[in-house]
């Protein structure tokens, strides 16, 4: 053998032992994702839904050297990035609006490949929750993402390349898909369909990773014969039209083998039965399993266990929301839920509550929760005019994901400060000759009575709540955190500033201005031996729409058509 | 019934809802016929409302899909502008509701039927300020 076909024969090694490396990601090494942290290889970091990095080269003593190394500007940006990146073996992915993905070598942001889906663009032109998308799911070689118009794909992720695609959602019909992650449990692929508002039965999927053929389905409305029948807690076959959903990523627990999802509302968002809900209004009943956390075997679908919430949920304070941070403390095992209400729920890993706490301060649409998860001194309304509901429609907490880190033994979570003022009307669901929106009340953003509408990020005890630091700022930021191992918090704001913290003490270490505002993910990992931090930006979802009109200043000019994907170092 | 304009609408409009009413039943039989297998979800069936639908309760029509972004029933900028005292005309209005804008707002043709959307235009135009105490 000469010295060229020697080298050809390495090359060749070199290509295919990359593509191996990168097809070995299955749900094994998912479960153990924690020990590789050059790689975020799930929407959620990891099982465990820490969105937390590992990696230490950039830490408090040198994150004021922090540049930009590089970015990538995606194309057709409506509403700006909303997606967390994907990385594993060097290669970053992304997704962006209108079902595009990239995949950039992780050290350069040189574009190795782009995919656009097919899209029935009729169809998403009507659409209101759309055109972003908020992430990949990967593994067996193959990026997964769910379609505005109903579909689940599988991508090579070497090629970029169509594998597959399995209608699961009749959109046509329905108006909504899907916007959020797929996650990737074992040999499955799950994923949550859009709903809340929108009259149907939110369902969620079990699809197998390889073939792409649908397993199982979940209807988070009522359930069904033999799944969890609930339709007796909507009276008046009001589950047929009830909304619910799930319509973000959920989490894994492998020592139980027991999917976590929250799901979302009930429709109409708001009903005018006010105190008599159980037997009055659009949707008389507690309407399970809406504004829940559903606990479901990953290869049947089966429902194994559920804790509502919020009954009858009259707000749109879904729990659809909020990661599940699987935790231990003091021996004991918790998994911790933040939703749009503002509370943050402590369960057991069975599912059950272990304590609840709030998050913000401005809450009165109940006076409290107990600490056994039971409501206090609920505001059902009726039809007609009320004032200062709080929080506001968009949530005391929002879809964006807080960060935990097993260093500091904190859980960083922005919170929003904000109220509404609203008119509640009996309205009917329209269904043909496609779905629409049933809100049910014509309503306004509003400061709260005595404060200034604001946002913050607070560091607290995740069991308990306890405040350890708390920074403040003039509008609620819409994106996901990122503690890391070297004590660094990241906070992409509002307004475009990324800031970087003392996880431990809050003192701003770092900022830089990405010139548009931030809402989407932020992670952390290695490409060549390098740690970079990458941060999408962009402007434009459901509760930044409200920013120009509301908090004026910057906001009033900010594109909603433009997203780029930053990516830092130190210099 | 009230309309948001604070007009009485006469009787007639609970046909609407009536035929409303008979039309989720019609979707409703048709899902839970399919609810049992697996496959893309199915809502049922496709009818169309027609041209001659009885007279329209535009303000339950308005909180129901236009108010989430066109604030106090579209008395106030929100995630969509205001509506009240527009300076587009009827036919670019009702252009705006078909077609939509990109990334703004959704398009309804199809969704909404014309006398519904004439409707809509009449209701933009009929809007009054809110009395000083609901302002914040």
């Amino acid at each position: 053998m000469n010295i060229r076909r020697t080298a050809i024969s390495f090359a060749i090694l070199f290509a295919f032992g990359s593509a191996a490396h990168a097809a070995d990601v299955d749900g094994k090494r998912l479960q153990n994702a924690a020990k590789e942290p050059d790689n975020w290889m799930s929407y959620h970091g990891d099982y465990r839904s820490w969105h937390y990095s590992g990696l230490t080269e950039i830490n408090t003593g040198n994150v004021r050297n922090l540049k930009e190394a590089w970015s990538h500007v995606a194309s057709r940006s409506v509403r700006g990035l909303q997606s967390y990146p994907l990385v594993v073996d060097g290669v970053l992915y992304y997704s962006g609006s209108y079902n595009q993905v990239w995949a950039l070598n992780g050290a350069t942001g040189e574009v190795l490949w782009q995919y656009k889906q097919k899209l029935n663009e009729d169809l998403v032109a009507k659409q209101t929750h759309s055109p972003y998308n908020r992430g990949l799911a990967m593994g067996y070689g193959n990026l997964y993402m769910g379609t505005l118009d109903g579909k689940l794909v599988a991508i090579d992720m070497k090629t970029g390349k169509l594998k597959w695609e399995t209608k699961l959602v009749n959109s046509e019909k329905l108006t909504v898909g899907f916007t959020g992650a797929p996650l990737l449990v074992k040999d499955k692929i799950i994923i949550g369909a859009q709903g809340g508002e929108w009259p149907d039965r939110g369902p969620i999927f079990g699809v197998d990773a390889n073939s792409g053929k649908q397993l199982w389905r979940f209807y988070t409305v009522g359930g069904e014969e033999g799944n969890g029948d609930a339709r007796n807690t909507w009276l008046n076959d009001s589950w047929k039209t009830g909304g619910g959903g799930g319509w973000m990523a959920g989490g894994y627990d492998p020592e139980t083998n027991t999917v976590w999802w929250g799901t979302a509302n009930p429709a109409p968002l708001y009903d005018w039965s006010g105190p008599d809900y159980k037997t009055k209004g659009a949707r008389p009943g507690d309407n399970l399993y809406t504004t829940s956390v559903i606990l479901l075997d990953p290869d049947t679908g089966k429902l194994k266990g559920y804790h509502q919430e919020l009954p009858h949920d009259a707000w749109d304070f879904d729990s659809s929301t909020g990661e599940f941070i699987m935790l231990e403390k003091g021996g004991k095992k918790y998994v911790v839920h933040p939703s749009k209400s503002g509370f943050v729920w402590v369960y057991d890993r069975a599912g059950k509550v272990q304590n609840v706490w709030r998050l913000i301060k401005h809450i009165n649409f109940v006076k409290d929760i107990k600490p056994n998860g039971e409501l206090v001194g609920r505001r059902d309304m009726t039809e007609g005019k009320h004032k200062n509901l709080c929080p506001f429609i968009a949530g005391g907490m929002s879809w964006n994901m807080g960060s935990y880190s097993p260093k500091t033994g904190l859980l960083y979570k922005v919170g929003n400060e904000w109220c509404m003022d609203l008119e509640i009307k009996k309205t009917t669901p329209v269904l043909v000759p496609m779905a629409q929106l049933n809100i049910g009340a014509d309503f306004n953003i509003t400061h709260p009575e005595g404060d200034k509408a604001h946002g913050h990020v607070s560091a607290r005890d995740p069991i308990t709540g306890k405040m350890k630091w708390e920074i403040k700022f003039a509008e609620p930021p819409l994106a996901s955190l990122l503690s890391t191992a070297g004590d660094v918090l990241f906070v992409p704001d509002a307004r475009g500033w990324l800031r970087a913290y003392d996880a431990r003490s809050g003192k701003e270490l770092w900022s830089h201005n990405n010139g548009q505002g931030h809402n989407g993910g932020i992670i952390s990992y290695k490409a060549k031996g390098k740690q970079y931090v990458a941060v999408m930006t962009g402007w434009g979802g459901l509760a930044g729409d409200d920013y120009g009109a509301f908090f004026g200043g910057t906001f009033a000019q900010m594109p909603k058509d433009s997203g780029v994907i930053k990516v830092f170092s130190l210099r | 019934m009230p309309t948001s304009s604070g007009k009485a609408l006469p009787a007639p409009f609970r046909i609407f809802f009536a035929a409303m009413v008979c039309a989720v039943i019609a979707v409703q039989s048709a899902l839970a016929q399919t609810a049992a297998k697996p496959g893309p979800m199915q809502s049922g069936t496709h009818t169309s409302r027609t041209a001659e639908a009885p007279p329209i309760d535009v303000g339950k029509l308005f909180a129901t899909s236009c108010g989430w972004c066109h604030s106090g029933g579209g008395r106030e900028a929100g995630k969509g502008p205001q509506l009240m005292g527009s300076e587009l005309s009827d036919n670019q209005i009702i252009s705006r509701i078909r077609n939509g804008k990109t990334g703004q707002m959704p398009a309804y043709a199809g969704a909404f039927t014309d006398q519904e959307m004439r409707a809509i235009v009449a209701y933009i135009r009929s809007l009054k300020p809110a009395p000083v105490e609901g302002k914040k």
